[in-house]
């Protein structure tokens, strides 16, 4: 199965981006490839964010935000007007940098997503919601109360929540704009193991600060700065012997 | 540098500059708390006074005096019943009416309207909510009650008058003034102001909520019933509560539409009044003393009552959602 799925998920060519008359992203050019974990790394503001709400249309929601060139996802390029954005969404999960969870239970936060797409009896989406919440190893800490709201949930078992709701709608990417930003260090670790064992299945986005984890998680990574992709290598080599002295000056912490 | 150790004890200044922030902290304390006491005394004052002079129209009339309808000064006989029913009718029918073009209208400005349009509709809802009542008065009485009389009501009556049910509610003669009428007021009167407290509502949920709806491929409708509308749950209570507060008090603009007829009936289009609007119209004709003065403070107690039930209503449905 996995044999034939392609090589590279995403593949973005000459892709500029825009928030008006903000030039925010220039020509960039760079490959995900399938079921592998890359990391955006650079100081903020350099656009790392802004390529990973083009992958799911996200800017679509907000006027005068655009983006050309192409980004080529399953043979298709995503940017085409007359795309089915809610299946395109469907298909390419997001996690935000604060849990997110819906004000409902715990059960319904997986049940939301799944409901938007298919029709599944009592018994499917029971398994569903078990399957996506073992997957983030969420399930033992809260099968005895899937029906209580999802914010009383601690802020790591929310935002493990959120990938499990993301994973719930069978999506082939991942994207995570700084998933762990606002969890203590345990948690931290918590969601870096799952990035190991969901990479089996999809492919990851993941947008970091965070040098020690772009390191610990990511097979490729990619420094931005200024809205230009500096750099993509293996991980090994952006932070053993990069090409580009930029990229040597970032993750030494010589500026940024 | 030896000395200075040694100069330190004469240094006095210090305790007695405290002292002076104390006593200012006390005045401060005495005087926010002051303030806070003249709502106290305000409140109650009111309660006293409205129940104090309604005793006279309760020991007449004993409690029953709320549920009786007959309001005949000839006679001499009262009973609260026929303005209250205006009230809580109309009242009912404002809010029903308002309720969805105001959550409309600020779904609208803060999820879907362009930002440039959203400002100038925006700042168009608060200037409506600014509109002084008794202008919503005058433009229920040139507009409305003839657009009901003339199209409305007879509209209704030529294709509802065999329907059984919807006939008992549009029977009577078109006069145009009415609960229906005054409700339709009462509805364009709230709802801007509703509308500027949801947009508020609306405007404080993380967007990042909005978009992780939106990022699981949720349509515009998924996101507005099953996210906004539960997150936003208490606010759009109190907005609503708000309004249905300013609602029931409203005394101008009803009283110009209402039609002022102390009477009940099933009928929406045939003239009624409300507590507000006749202590408005026969307060100055009630001589101090009498029991007509006394019934129309009655009223008013009454009306207090409502108001506070319901924003304790509100409290408990607040708490449901919790």
């Amino acid at each position: 199965m996995t044999e034939t799925k392609p090589q590279v998920a995403l593949a973005v060519r000459n892709l500029n981006f825009y928030y008006g008359q903000n030039h925010a992203l220039h020509d960039i050019n760079i490959d995900f490839p399938a079921r592998k974990v890359t990391a955006m790394i650079g100081p903020s503001g350099c656009g790392k964010s802004t390529l990973l709400r083009i992958f799911n249309r996200m800017y679509d929601l907000y006027p005068g935000q655009r983006a050309t060139g192409e980004v080529l996802f399953d043979g298709r390029n995503i940017l085409e007007t007359g795309l089915d954005l809610n299946i395109l969404r469907a298909r390419i999960g997001m996690v935000f940098q604060k849990p997110t969870p819906f004000p409902m239970s715990i059960y319904d936060n997986i049940a939301f997503g799944v409901r938007l797409h298919e029709r599944l009896n009592k018994a499917d989406m029971d398994a569903r919601v078990q399957d996506v919440l073992t997957r983030v190893a969420l399930w033992n800490e809260v099968r005895d109360r899937l029906n209580a709201p999802a914010a009383g949930l601690s802020g790591g078992q929310q935002q493990r929540l959120c990938i499990a709701r993301s994973i719930a709608t069978r999506p082939e990417v991942l994207l995570l704009d700084e998933p762990t930003s606002a969890l203590d260090p345990i948690s931290t670790a918590r969601i870096e193991e799952l990035l190991d064992e969901l990479k089996e299945e999809f492919t990851i986005a993941i947008v970091t600060h965070n040098m020690q984890q772009a390191a610990r998680c990511a097979d490729q990574v990619a420094f931005f700065y200024m809205g230009r992709l500096i750099e993509v290598d293996t991980a090994d080599r952006i932070f053993t012997n990069p090409r580009q002295q930029q990229t040597q000056d970032y993750i030494t912490g010589r500026f940024g | 540098m030896t000395l200075a150790p040694a100069r330190q004890p004469d240094k006095v200044s210090a305790p007695e500059y405290k002292e002076k922030r104390s006593s200012a902290d006390t005045a401060f304390q005495a005087i926010v708390g002051g303030c806070s006491l003249v709502v106290l005394i305000a409140l109650g004052g009111l309660v006293v006074l409205m129940g104090v002079g309604g005793q006279e129209a309760f020991r007449t009339f004993g409690l029953g005096f709320t549920f009786r309808d007959v309001w005949n000064p000839v006679t001499n006989d009262y009973g609260a019943w026929a303005p209250l029913f205006g009230t809580i009718v109309s009242t009912l029918i404002g809010v029903l009416i308002a309720m969805p073009l105001a959550f409309g209208t600020a779904f609208w400005l803060t999820a879907i309207a362009p930002p440039k349009i959203a400002a100038v509709v925006g700042t168009a809802v608060q200037l409506l909510a600014a509109v002084p009542s008794i202008i919503f008065g005058m433009w229920g009485f040139f507009t409305i009650v003839p657009f009901m009389a003339r199209h409305v009501q007879p509209f209704m009556m030529h294709n509802f008058r065999h329907v059984p049910g919807i006939s008992l509610l549009i029977h009577g003669a078109p006069f145009g003034t009415g609960l229906m009428t005054a409700g339709i007021v009462l509805a364009m009167m709230i709802a801007p102001f509703m509308t500027a407290v949801m947009r508020d509502v609306f405007g404080a949920m993380p967007g990042m909520l909005r978009e992780s709806a939106y990022g699981l491929g949720a349509t515009r409708w998924d996101v507005m019933w099953k996210v906004v509308v539960p997150w936003s749950r208490t606010g759009m209570i109190g907005a609503t509560v708000l309004g249905m507060g300013r609602a029931l008090g409203e005394t101008m603009a009803v009283t110009f539409v209402i039609g002022n007829v102390t009477s009940v009936g099933w009928s929406l289009f045939a003239p009624r009044s409300t507590v507000a609007s006749l202590i408005a119209l026969q307060f100055p004709e009630s001589p101090v003393g009498s029991l007509r003065l006394s019934s129309l403070l009655a009223l008013g107690f009454i009306l207090m009552l409502l108001s506070f039930a319901s924003l304790s209503l509100a409290r408990m449905l607040r708490k449901d959602g919790k």
